[in-house]
């Protein structure tokens, strides 16, 4: 089995964040995703809002792959959320349900609001291959190297989702007028400032942890936004 | 708001998301705060519960009538299940069931 941590603290309170999360396909980076379904959803008695969502995605073999290790490359992915908007925590899961003989990949999300009013949020990835045939180690290597690397641009579809929902509730605060993410979601709007978080070092010994990375290019957002939505 | 895994639901879907974000952004900021007793959560949970039920009851049912269908059709009821009775990162590595 292989691990990898993560923690990312954002200047954004919770609520925003957690919105954001939820909310984060389709976005430009995500073509990826097929499809992306509710399955069943209820507010629990004390307050948390849980749902399941079905997800499809794309994905690709890697070479050394054996003929017939996987019949297509897309998985079903079944994701879990918890949202506590009283104690300000959402915890969501996800995991593949097919291709499970090969890997499964489980990662689990935590979003909590600190005593600053930040926003932090904790990654746990595992990779698990029951696959054998000496492939086991490499298969699980593989998806670990994999995450790393889609990481970043999951990271970009996010912050594309988290800077609209910002610049709207800016908009919000200069006209006075009472507002929404969504109301707000197709109109033009400024261009986004500098995004405000920070990476947090991982400290686990045994596990494989983030490297810093850099902040991507956020010019003329609305304008590609605008764009994607209409090719698509 | 992504398409649907069927087709014919992804209209019922993009009606029923619109609805339910609109809900979920007030929601995420409560007049409460966390310190409330357990009795003040569950009212705020059934005001909450019933809110959503006056905006968005119908559109969810009849998304939601329609994507079950589908994963029905589709045989992903089976995957479903499957991922329900097993919990895999407990099980010792060298699992190999079938």
């Amino acid at each position: 089995m292989r691990f990898y941590t993560q923690s990312f603290l954002y200047d954004d309170p919770w609520s925003i964040v957690s919105l954001a999360y939820l909310l984060r396909y389709p976005n430009p980076y995500s073509t990826h995703i097929l499809s992306c379904d509710v399955i069943s959803r209820e507010v629990t008695p004390a307050g948390s809002l849980l749902t399941t969502r079905l997800i499809l995605k794309t994905g690709s073999l890697p070479r050394w792959a054996p003929k017939g290790m996987i019949h297509r490359a897309e998985s079903w992915v079944l994701e879990e959320s918890e949202v506590d908007p009283l104690g300000k925590v959402m915890r969501c899961t996800t995991k593949n349900l097919d291709h499970v003989k090969v890997m499964r990949v489980e990662e689990h999300i935590h979003i909590r609001q600190t005593e600053e009013g930040k926003t932090l949020q904790t990654t746990e990835a595992m990779f698990l291959s029951g696959f054998g045939w000496g492939l086991t180690k490499k298969i699980e290597n593989y998806g670990l190297a994999k995450f790393k690397t889609n990481l970043q641009r999951s990271r970009e579809g996010f912050f594309f989702i988290l800077d609209l929902i910002r610049q709207s509730r800016m908009q919000t605060m200069t006209m006075g007028a009472p507002s929404s993410f969504l109301s707000h979601r197709f109109h033009s709007g400024a261009e986004s400032k500098a995004p405000a978080h920070h990476e947090v070092s991982g400290n686990h010994s045994s596990r494989e942890d983030a490297t810093q990375t850099a902040a991507p290019a956020r010019t003329g957002i609305w304008s590609r936004w605008k764009s994607w939505l209409r090719s698509g | 708001m992504a398409s649907s895994l069927a087709e014919e639901c992804t209209p019922l879907k993009r009606k029923y998301d619109a609805c339910f974000n609109a809900w979920f952004e007030g929601y995420l900021e409560p007049a409460v705060s966390a310190s409330i007793t357990p009795e003040q959560r569950i009212k705020f949970s059934q005001e909450k519960a019933a809110e959503f039920e006056r905006s968005c009851g119908q559109l969810w049912r009849e998304y939601k009538d329609c994507v079950q269908r589908a994963v029905k059709e589709k045989g992903l009821d089976v995957l479903l299940d499957q991922a329900r009775v097993e919990n895999p990162l407990k099980e010792p590595p060298a699992d190999s069931r079938s």
